[in-house]
């Protein structure tokens, strides 16, 4: 099992209110599984989403992933786990605007004690994985939409996570874009068994997963489609 | 781990050169600052190296007494035979100076008139590079000039140039380990006489070298108390506190300069932190972006202060280079009362002031750095 979830919950203040944005979920993802995660604004999606990549931790329950409870992890092993097991795809890409697309792609090697030319060969295969072998040297500014998150769907795979985390990766995108996209998403899950859990709105995109789940107030309705 | 660090230098070295206007007008910013630093350290070491006594200074500068300026201090040359004659004394010199500025100045020419004959044997640490002395021997008007002076005024062995109403030709181009040699031009002491209508027989001070630096109080009082009674009565005093006492006011003047440098320093590190701020703040998302991907806090700050290290050291390079080429193509000499101060710039504080711009980037880029290590990453990336 990739991910297991069990009796997660997590709150925050906002002012004197308590917030819950997720209560007591359990949730299981086997490895090599893509799961689409629907729901209303303020359901909690982006709230799991965060806690499964590890940039946000529960405030109780217990969150295995990969074999690492990661909700015991301190700040500094979260970082240095996230580095290597978990691949973040934003809606609005978040690339570096002043970087080139290879040097985008090269940012999570730089801290990993990779040689120069490994990381070049990574980078490389990356962005021939993607269809951008050919962009090396375009910045963010020089490709539509769709090449952006080509290129930061390359900059989450690179350092050969096995799970990939997607908020609305097809968002901000044409159709004929996001379906490109969501075909790259299903390959990385079946040629390269990577468990991808994806956050959309969009019933179209939610199709192209395995499975999708449906949030609202912070709990798990319903299970919908298994392909 | 080191190979971590150089990717992320090279990370903020991209940084900088992408975003080419901020960062060329920050390290312009930077560059100005150091350019007055440097200037001012400069000023202030070459005070500093002819005021302040080392235990190799051995030379005097009887004067007449109360007065303190060349033209009004006359001293009859045949004290030098009675000094010579004193214990502790190795060589003295009577010398005649013309000016042609009094007063403060940036540009002072002063002419030296020394009997030919004991200028090498007084100051045999002097070298002449240009030209020869055997030249300066045979002519009456000959001039032996430092080489500071020689470059100021672009003169050559040979040029004659006329000042303080006196004209003389090149012979020679000297060069001395003590500053205030390289910026005056040695002449025959009967010809300076004669040229200045001050007449045969009188001199403006000695210069006498004694055998060791202990020696320098007693000679001293021993010279004053020998001419105590006599027709002009001498004051002496070890040269630079010679230096220090006639041209205090120029000297007090130089020491204010020190704020307009601390002024520079404050100013510098105030720009890095300013622009790495703003940097820190236009780069939330991105740096929100880069925990995600697994960088810790550390290597968020350690890329902020390698920036700000980058544009001190940048801006230093340009500003001290800068600072250090004017000065020595101006060569600046500050004078007063017939004393000069050659403001050059040397090694020492080329390099202080480049560890200084180096140490303000990195101080001033701490505090964005930490700003910017502590950004919640889900807040930014909202």
């Amino acid at each position: 099992m990739m991910i297991q979830c069990q009796q997660v919950s997590k709150s925050y203040y906002k002012g004197s209110t308590v917030v819950t944005p997720l209560q007591a979920l359990d949730l299981e993802v086997p490895k090599g599984e893509f799961l689409a995660l629907m729901g209303p604004s303020g359901s909690g999606k982006t709230t799991l989403l965060n806690l499964l990549s590890g940039i946000d931790s529960p405030t109780s329950g217990s969150l295995i992933i990969a074999g690492a409870n990661i909700s015991t992890l301190k700040q500094r092993e979260l970082t240095a786990w996230r580095a290597k097991h978990v691949g973040y795809i934003f809606q609005l890409y978040h690339l570096v605007p002043v970087l080139t697309a290879f040097e985008n792609v090269e940012l999570p090697l730089l801290l990993s004690g990779l040689s120069k030319a490994e990381r070049r060969e990574r980078v490389h295969t990356a962005l021939k994985l993607v269809g951008l072998a050919d962009r090396h040297d375009h910045t963010p500014a020089e490709l539509s939409g769709g090449q952006e998150q080509r290129v930061a769907i390359a900059r989450a795979i690179v350092a050969d996570p096995p799970l990939l985390v997607a908020d609305e990766p097809t968002g901000d995108l044409d159709r004929d874009s996001a379906t490109r996209i969501l075909e790259l998403l299903r390959e990385l899950g079946t040629e390269q068994s990577k468990t991808i859990v994806m956050v959309t709105h969009d019933a179209r995109a939610a199709a192209a997963a395995d499975r999708t789940l449906h949030l609202e107030k912070g709990q798990l309705l319903e299970n919908l489609q298994t392909t | 781990m080191i190979r971590s660090f150089i990717n992320l230098l090279q990370l903020a070295w991209l940084q900088l050169v992408r975003h080419r206007l901020r960062s060329l007008l920050t390290i312009l910013g930077v560059a100005s600052g150091m350019f007055l630093y440097t200037s001012v350290e400069t000023i202030q070491r070459s005070l500093s190296a002819a005021t302040e006594m080392t235990a190799a200074d051995t030379t005097l500068v009887v004067y007449r007494e109360n007065r303190f300026c060349p033209s009004t201090s006359r001293l009859p040359e045949y004290y030098s035979e009675e000094i010579r004659r004193m214990e502790g004394v190795r060589e003295v010199i009577p010398i005649q100076i013309a000016v042609n500025n009094c007063g403060a100045s940036l540009d002072v020419i002063t002419f030296r008139g020394v009997p030919a004959e004991t200028l090498t044997a007084y100051a045999p640490e002097i070298e002449i590079i240009a030209g020869s002395e055997d030249e300066w021997l045979k002519r009456d008007d000959g001039a032996l000039i430092g080489e500071v002076f020689a470059q100021r005024r672009g003169l050559i062995p040979g040029d004659r140039f006329e000042a303080v109403g006196v004209i003389v030709t090149i012979s020679g181009i000297l060069r001395s380990p003590n500053a205030q040699d390289n910026n005056v031009a040695y002449v025959k002491l009967p010809f300076l006489q004669q040229a200045t209508k001050l007449g045969l027989g009188t001199v403006t001070q000695f210069n006498v070298r004694v055998n060791n630096a202990d020696q320098l109080e007693s000679v001293a009082a021993a010279i004053d108390e020998f001419f105590r009674s006599a027709e002009q009565p001498t004051n002496t005093r070890p040269e630079k506190a010679f230096f220090s006492e006639t041209a205090s006011e120029l000297i007090q003047l130089i020491r204010f300069t020190r704020w307009l440098g601390m002024g520079a320093v404050v100013a510098v590190a105030a720009l890095v932190a300013n622009a790495l701020l703003l940097a820190v703040r236009g780069r939330i998302k991105e740096n929100a972006v880069l925990r995600t991907l697994g960088y810790p806090g550390l290597a968020i700050g350690c890329l902020v202060v390698s920036e700000g290290s980058m544009l001190g050291l940048i801006g230093s390079a340009v500003g001290v280079g800068g600072a250090a080429a004017f000065l020595a193509w101006q060569s600046f000499t500050m004078g007063n009362e017939g004393l000069t101060l050659a403001i050059q710039p040397d090694a020492p504080v080329i390099l202080t002031s480049m560890i200084a711009g180096l140490a303000l980037g990195l101080v001033a880029s701490i505090w964005p750095a930490w700003q910017a290590m502590r950004q919640p990453i889900i807040q930014s990336l909202r």
